[in-house]
């Protein structure tokens, strides 16, 4: 009942300041035109038409694009178009909630109260995580709803790469509860783990082409680099793998990266280890 | 919730055992001490008041006590358990300095959800609200979300949040600063209320007044050290002195028998003696025989505000 009333009171928290809402407002919107401004006809299989907002597009044009492709190439662009904003949003909406806890008065009344110091911290990032998680299943569910109505193609992938896509805001969440837990600041908060997602994607490519530190000729630069590179990738969530990931579900190609995704999963952890820790032994 | 078994309800409800605080700063390597050594005990059923200047440690010791905050050194026991203890804090209730309530919440929805963090339950805990909501008279404003409430709405749902769960022990850090004499005095009236139903109450306050009103025992710390501790009524006793109230009559009167009698002065038209029994009675005495009307004759006691000064303009040690 206690970790209810947390999570309880973080939906209303994230509800009041507006900005879940806003988030929650953008997708609807989006969804909406996309529902009122896509029209396509499909005969056999094949897109014989496709317009969007009166921009007609029809056969032999379509080069006998199958409505399946059709389907997959939207929910692609969504991936890489929406999945960052929505993680970005996502983070600003949710940056606040471990400094606001902890503003004097409102730490003092909650740590007097019969609830461990662990259980409150997880209970508010379970709280976080869920209104985020519930706004991409939002995103993805409606996105997929859309598109199976409009083509009669129901491809499940795009819900199932929103869940992943849950699982990585999950980790980075965890970053972001550590930041304020230590900084006790929202603003500060939201830079640091701007940084570490822009930081997760940059440390990927010298990840991915071994050969880079060739480029360096001094052997301790060379070790240096090598190291501050290799650590950070494994360190932080895998943003680019998480979004390959993603792709490969909505193309239902292969296997998921589970290497990419348990590495995440477990930096998520350490991190919000470390924010539990220290949160448990500090005063207030 | 006096569910629990397991403490002896005669026993003190607070103990201190040379319990220490240093707080930790970043670039000095001393550090703030706030607590020295504290030796303390509260007994269960009595309103305890403690007592200091800014920064002598009153509210350290009250965050040592929930597990806000942990002692450098020294242990401190609450409801017979460990300080911070989870279970223990099942049987307490808080109104901190300067509580900051969830603003996006209604004042009913404030009491709901700190009576779930309390562990109270549905339809216990409805009945509690109502009651509590009626009782410091914010009935009308249940609906209304707190960041509209004034100061001395805010204080007294915070109040009602402090006994929500019906404690064993109540503890008010300033719960009266900054409100004004009706407040007080509405404050005041439920905290004589707790104490009616057996609960102990521990009161940080610097209004000396409300405390020795409220109070049966207070404690006096400076500096993070424990000056003085004791009964309000021991520590206020009579100090041999008197005051003789008179009525005006013949203006060189009162002094005429003032200036007979050693030790007498006249102050703001009265007079005021040092000494005892026999000592008041050459006043009057004097006074009568001037044909001075007397009108009272009060033995004068030391404030609590006179021992505090006192006290603290000593500098005495523990």
């Amino acid at each position: 009942m206690r970790v209810a009333a947390i999570l309880i009171d973080t939906g209303r928290e994230l509800l009041f300041r507006k900005t879940i809402i806003v988030y929650f407002g953008v997708v609807t919107l989006l969804l909406l035109s996309f529902a009122l401004a896509l029209h396509t006809d499909v005969a056999d299989g094949l897109i014989a038409s496709i317009s969007v907002a009166g921009l007609r597009a029809s056969s032999p044009g379509m080069n006998g694009l199958t409505a399946e492709d059709f389907v997959r190439y939207v929910q692609l662009g969504t991936v890489f178009m929406l999945y960052p904003l929505a993680i970005l949003m996502s983070v600003f909406a949710t940056a606040s909630l471990v400094p606001r806890m902890i503003e004097k008065g409102t730490i003092d009344l909650l740590l007097s109260k019969p609830i461990t110091r662990p259980a409150l911290l997880a209970a508010r990032y379970l709280g976080g995580l869920l209104t985020v998680t519930a706004n991409l299943l939002y995103l993805t569910g409606g996105l997929g709803a859309i598109l199976g109505l409009k083509t009669g193609v129901w491809n499940g992938g795009i819900v199932l790469s929103g869940l992943l896509m849950s699982l990585y805001f999950a980790c980075l969440f965890a970053f972001v509860v550590l930041a304020g837990v230590l900084l006790r600041s929202t603003t500060v908060s939201v830079m640091i783990t701007a940084a570490l997602f822009f930081a997760s994607l940059m440390v990927r490519l010298p990840h991915a082409y071994r050969d880079w530190p060739l480029l360096i000729t001094g052997h301790l630069w060379r070790f240096l680099a090598v190291t501050v590179v290799e650590t950070l990738y494994h360190a932080l969530p895998r943003t680019y793998d998480f979004v390959q990931a993603s792709t490969a579900l909505i193309r239902h190609e292969g296997g998921l990266d589970w290497g990419a995704v348990g590495g995440s999963a477990l930096s998520g952890a350490a991190a919000l280890l470390l924010a539990v820790v220290y949160f448990s032994r500090q005063d207030y | 919730m006096s569910g629990d078994t397991s403490t002896d309800a005669s026993g003190p409800a607070v103990i201190c055992q040379r319990l220490a605080k240093t707080y930790r700063a970043a670039l000095s390597r001393g550090g703030v001490t706030a607590l020295r050594g504290l030796d303390l005990a509260v007994p269960s059923g009595q309103t305890f008041g403690l007592l200091g200047p800014n920064g002598a440690g009153k509210t350290t010791l009250v965050k040592l006590l929930l597990g806000i905050a942990f002692a450098t050194s020294g242990t401190a026991s609450v409801l017979g358990r460990p300080a911070g203890d989870v279970r223990s804090r099942e049987r307490i209730g808080y109104l901190p300095e300067s509580h900051r309530y969830p603003p996006h919440l209604t004042g009913e929805q404030v009491l709901h959800h700190f009576g779930r963090l309390s562990g109270l339950r549905r339809p216990g805990r409805t009945r509690r609200v109502d009651q509590l909501l009626r009782r410091v008279n914010l009935g009308e404003w249940r609906s209304v979300r707190v960041h509209k409430y004034s100061k001395r709405m805010l204080q007294r749902l915070g109040m009602a949040q402090a006994i929500l769960n019906e404690p064993d022990l109540l503890i008010l850090d300033e719960p009266t600063d900054g409100v004004d004499p009706i407040g007080r005095r509405e404050i005041r009236d439920l905290l004589l209320e707790q104490k009616a139903r057996g609960a102990t109450i521990f009161l940080n306050s610097h209004l000396l007044s409300e405390v020795e009103r409220i109070c049966d025992r207070v404690a006096i710390l400076k500096e993070g050290a424990l000056l003085r501790e004791g009964g309000v009524a021991d520590l206020t006793r009579p100090r041999s002195a008197w005051q003789v109230e008179t009525r005006a009559g013949r203006p060189d009167a009162v002094a005429g028998a003032v200036a007979r009698v050693p030790g007498a002065r006249a102050v703001d038209g009265r007079v005021e003696i040092e000494g005892d029994v026999p000592a008041v009675n050459s006043l009057i005495d004097a006074l009568r025989g001037q044909e001075v009307e007397i009108t009272a004759v009060l033995p004068r006691r030391d404030s609590l505000e006179d021992v505090f000064v006192k006290v603290l303009g000593e500098g005495e040690t523990p």
